[in-house]
């Protein structure tokens, strides 16, 4: 199998006052052609910032990408230039990101929005522009596309507003998508559509989806695979389905505690996990889930624990092994 | 081609429409807005609208007072003083239009710059600014006429250039408001360069606090030509200029009141039209009103 995307111990930091922050701490993973991978975690674990980096799309200053590999198509995303890495953005790999309200300039109509990357990348003449963009309405399935092209973002609901989002991301065919939390800000109603509207159309154009998200409902059901990310490092990775059923890192197995379960019947209380977020300045020397962990030992506070094999394909950073 | 330009066009029209039903409802927006249209059309329209030329003196009828045939009267050298207060309109929106454009084409692109940019780029600009500002505007002004000379593109030059740094804060507090919204990074994401991102998604944002300042500053420009033509340093004798006109009214107060008091009282209203057009426009392109 070829490997579409390889990110080897990529790095971020981002430099504050009180110093430095390890928003991204050596993360690691493949992503295989049409393959679809969940990211999962909670508020500032680093998800959004591993997505960001891929695309060099860091804020310098404060945050900086200090280390690692980001090889895309057999190039390292890292190491080209700001020109080639343009070429990179919306063409080959796009993004959609948590917002609509906010992703949409209030001052230009949808059709010249959609239409930008096709200009950048196709070098589309104006007529041809607008056909493509009623093309895509179309696909991305907002009703009567010809009237709709020359509104503005305003005028459309946050449903819609994604879906323009959408349309934006995959004009060029990209062959990777990153979607970042797509459905957090729009009715529980809607992120359904819209998550069918993205797994069906990237499914058709043979698209490999990152879908970032902190809901476990969505991953169980749309990934082939997913990383469970905390305080800026993967701590499980492997099929969908074997992490949520065996999950074998005392996080993930309090995250998947922590949310009702439809597929299973209803066993009393939800549980929490206790404690907060470790400071991502201030990380333990050993494990960082270790202060909240109801499985720690001794070995914990001291040995940081790395990725290893726990099972098919299925990987888990924890010292103790929770599978036996 | 055609009907998808036509197309395109509506919904800003509709935009614009919406503005100017929020600024026709305020009267005082209005008033405004009947003073500048009036300033504008006898600026353009001034040798059809002007009954006599300017320039014709008649000494026999100095300072004659107002009449029938000479409704503001007649000045110190016999000429009619409506005639050359309708051709006055042409100096003053010369140089309001000029010392705007001045203002507008360098101070904003030096404030959006300075802000998308930021950092060093941003700290230099800045400091550049803070120095222009440091002066009266006018001092700033009567400086560089200094050292350029008296004349009537001098003066559009200076007060252009003491406008400047107007421009470039203006534009700098709004792209930064902006720069970190999430379309300008969408806009990244899928590969704009910075020269794209500052046309497309940062200036049509910034545009409305400038197109308020511009108006207010129009008001402005008249009043400082005025003061530069009054102090003799404008455009050179013959031709009609407001602050000029005043400048020779002065000496004759006592016999003929006429002579300073229109253009005295026209650059009063235009000052006010503008102003009042200016507060309008701020209000109706308040951004919190949007949809």
């Amino acid at each position: 199998m070829n490997s579409l995307l390889r990110v080897e111990d990529l790095k971020t930091c981002f430099y504050t006052d009180a110093g430095m922050v390890k928003a991204v701490d050596g993360i690691s993973y493949d992503l295989q052609e049409g393959e679809t991978m969940g990211l999962v975690g909670e508020s500032g674990c680093g998800k959004s910032v591993s997505a960001l980096s891929i695309l060099r799309l860091i804020p310098y200053p404060p945050g900086k990408i200090t280390g690692g590999k980001v090889v895309f198509e057999g190039k390292d995303l890292l190491n080209i230039s700001e020109e080639e890495i343009r070429d990179v953005r919306g063409n080959r790999i796009a993004m959609i990101f948590q917002e609509p309200m906010t992703s949409l300039n209030p001052v230009l109509t949808i059709g010249l929005q959609i239409g930008e990357a096709l200009e950048i990348h196709r070098g589309l003449n104006k007529k041809e522009t607008r056909d493509e963009v009623l093309r895509l309405l179309r696909m991305v399935g907002i009703p009567d596309p010809e009237r709709r092209i020359d509104d503005y973002p305003h005028q459309f609901s946050g449903g819609m507003r994604q879906r323009v989002m959408i349309a934006m991301a995959l004009s060029c065919s990209p062959k990777l998508l990153i979607a970042d939390e797509p459905t957090t800000a729009v009715d529980v109603t809607i992120q359904a559509q819209l998550l069918e509207t993205i797994k069906d159309l990237t499914s058709r154009l043979g698209t490999a989806v990152i879908l970032i998200t902190h809901n476990l409902g969505v991953v169980a059901r749309h990934v082939n695979r997913m990383a469970v990310m905390y305080a800026g490092r993967i701590i499980e990775s492997g099929p969908a389905t074997e992490v949520y059923e065996h999950p074998r890192h005392p996080y993930t197995v309090g995250l998947l505690a922590s949310v009702p379960r439809l597929d299973k019947p209803r066993v009393g209380r939800l549980v929490p996990i206790d404690g907060q977020p470790p400071d991502l300045i201030r990380l333990p020397p050993g494990c960082s889930f270790f202060p909240r962990c109801s499985h720690r030992m001794q070995q914990c506070s001291m040995e940081r624990p790395e990725l290893r094999i726990v099972g098919a394909g299925h990987l888990a950073a924890c010292l103790k092994d929770l599978g036996s | 081609m055609e009907e998808i330009i036509d197309k395109a066009e509506k919904p800003k029209w509709s935009q614009t429409r919406e503005v100017f039903n929020r600024l026709s409802k305020r009267i005082t927006a209005m008033i405004g807005l009947v003073i500048v249209l009036i300033f504008l059309v006898s600026a353009i329209f001034a040798p059809f609208l002007a009954p006599y030329d300017p320039l014709e003196h008649s000494l026999g009828h100095m300072l004659a007072k107002p009449s029938w045939d000479y409704p503001l009267g007649r000045d110190e050298l016999g000429r009619c003083i409506l005639s050359r207060v309708i051709y006055g309109a042409r100096i003053s929106l010369l140089i309001g239009t000029m010392v705007i454009s001045i203002g507008v084409l360098l101070g904003a692109p030096l404030g959006i710059i300075s802000a998308y940019y930021g950092g060093k780029v941003d700290f230099i600009i800045q400091r550049f600014v803070d120095t222009m500002l440091a002066f009266p505007g006018i001092l700033l002004a009567l400086t560089l006429i200094a050292m350029l000379g008296v004349g009537l593109a001098n003066v559009m030059i200076a007060v252009g250039i003491s406008t400047i740094p107007i421009y470039a804060r203006l534009a700098r507090s709004s792209v930064l408001a902006i720069k970190s919204r999430q379309f300008v990074e969408a806009s990244r994401s899928i590969g704009a360069s910075n020269f794209k991102i500052i046309l497309r998604h940062l200036l049509p944002n910034s545009l409305s606090p400038i197109i308020v300042q511009s108006t207010l500053h129009m008001a402005t420009a008249i009043l400082w030509a005025a003061g530069l033509g009054f102090l003799g340093l404008g455009i050179n004798p013959p031709t009609p200029e407001w602050g000029a006109m005043l400048n020779g009214g002065r000496l004759y107060i006592r016999v003929a009141y006429h002579v300073a008091t229109f253009p005295g009282l026209m650059i009063f209203i235009t000052v006010l039209g503008f102003n009042l057009l200016g507060d309008g426009l701020r209000d109706a392109l308040d951004p919190r009103l949007k949809t």
